[in-house]
């Protein structure tokens, strides 16, 4: 899949609270294994910045923003450089979703994170296959 | 000065997912906050600068500020001085890399052995730092040294202590009507405390100490005075009312 359609996944940049790394954490499973021909990660520094590249980015593709928390900085800058979230996904309503997973840990997630960010992954890549297939759809 | 919260310095890092060396900041940056300067150091989220309200854009102002960048583009650095205030210090993961002869650092959901020797020796510098800029008077209200020496890059050992979570360190803002128009003061809640704390009633003299801190931390436009006054007259009585009504 070329770059321009593929699905930009941008997580939270959160370095201080276990749900930023959860999110990270699941939109690296995403990219690296669960579906990384049809996906691309922007980081959002580089949204902060306006870069043209990661503006470009989430311009032209659909977007999927995963929270770490309430402030919803993915999804905001997403939408501020110019993009459309497709689908935002809230690290807390995962948790909801999913209460045997209880996460901890920031450098390094506990086993009940790391099942967290598998089981908001594996979401995700559900949400890639129905906004790829509506693509090709249309293509 | 009053004595507001604790001098401390601010660590941002630029978290890059992209790059491991971006992996290397935020580590690094969390390093220094629950292990090595856990007293002395908070931190933002880099979007907040946008994302947030006047509070997060005020952290650099407020806090001499490292900011822990994975590569030259700098996004960290740059984004801090655009949108809140100029860095007191910057550190960038790939010259750390070079200047220690390290291999690449790969994985950024794993580090490799150089990525996380590059996480030791760049927390290691920014702890440094911190204490360079510890002993260095700030002004929060220019967000710039007092004193412009340079600063050094130093290796310090590392002094492990307990761990905490020093994310969402907004400075506490208000916004007041000043003339009608509304103005975001920064400070202004724990200033107001600090007052009420010393039970000083909203009098006139009161007002004119409490202009003089607040006007420590924000700029007050010239010939604005008396009207700041009014403003502030109006709401610290609002707030010591608040005060009376829950004694």
């Amino acid at each position: 899949m070329s770059d321009a359609r593929k699905v930009v996944i941008v997580p939270c940049s959160g370095i201080g609270k276990t749900y930023g790394t959860v999110s990270r954490e699941a939109a690296y499973e995403v990219i690296e294994d669960l579906r990384p021909d049809e996906t691309q990660l922007v980081a959002l520094s580089m949204l902060v910045l306006g870069d043209e590249g990661a503006r470009a980015a989430v311009d032209g593709s659909q977007t999927i923003a995963i929270d770490g928390c309430k402030l919803a900085c993915a999804s905001k800058m997403v939408r501020d450089s110019g993009g459309t979230v497709a689908r935002s996904y809230a690290v807390l309503d995962a948790y909801r979703r999913h209460k045997a997973f209880k996460p901890a840990g920031i450098a390094e997630l506990n086993e009940g994170g790391l099942q967290l960010a598998h089981a908001l992954a594996e979401e995700i890549a559900g949400e890639i296959d129905i906004l790829t297939r509506g693509e090709a759809d249309n293509a | 000065m009053p004595e507001l919260p604790q001098k401390k310095v601010g660590i941002i890092a630029c978290s890059g997912e992209e790059m491991a060396e971006g992996t290397v900041t935020r580590l690094a940056a969390l390093q220094v906050l629950e292990s090595l300067r856990p007293d002395d150091t908070v931190t933002i989220c880099l979007p907040l600068f946008l994302a947030g309200g006047e509070g997060d854009r005020a952290f650099a102002r407020y806090y001499p500020t490292i900011a822990v960048d994975g590569c030259d583009r700098r996004c960290a650095a740059r984004a801090t001085e655009q949108f809140s205030g100029k860095p007191a210090a910057s550190i960038v993961v790939t010259d750390v890399v070079r200047e220690m002869g390290l291999e690449p650092p790969a994985g950024c959901r794993r580090l490799n052995d150089a990525g996380q020797a590059a996480v030791a020796e760049t927390a290691g510098r920014v702890a440094g730092l911190v204490d360079e800029l510890l002993d260095r008077r700030w002004s929060r209200r220019k967000g710039e040294f007092i004193d412009a020496e340079p600063i050094p890059v130093p290796v310090v050992p590392a002094a492990k202590t307990t761990a905490g979570c020093a994310c969402g360190s907004g400075i506490p803002v208000q916004t007041v009507a000043i003339d009608g128009t509304p103005v975001t003061l920064v400070a202004l809640p724990p200033l107001m405390e600090q007052l009420r704390d010393a039970g000083k009633t909203p009098s006139p003299e009161t007002i004119h100490e409490l202009l003089e801190q607040v006007a420590l931390y924000n700029p007050i436009p010239a010939g604005e005075q008396d009207a700041y006054l009014a403003a502030l007259t109006r709401t610290y009585a609002a707030f010591w009312g608040q005060l009376e009504a829950v004694v």
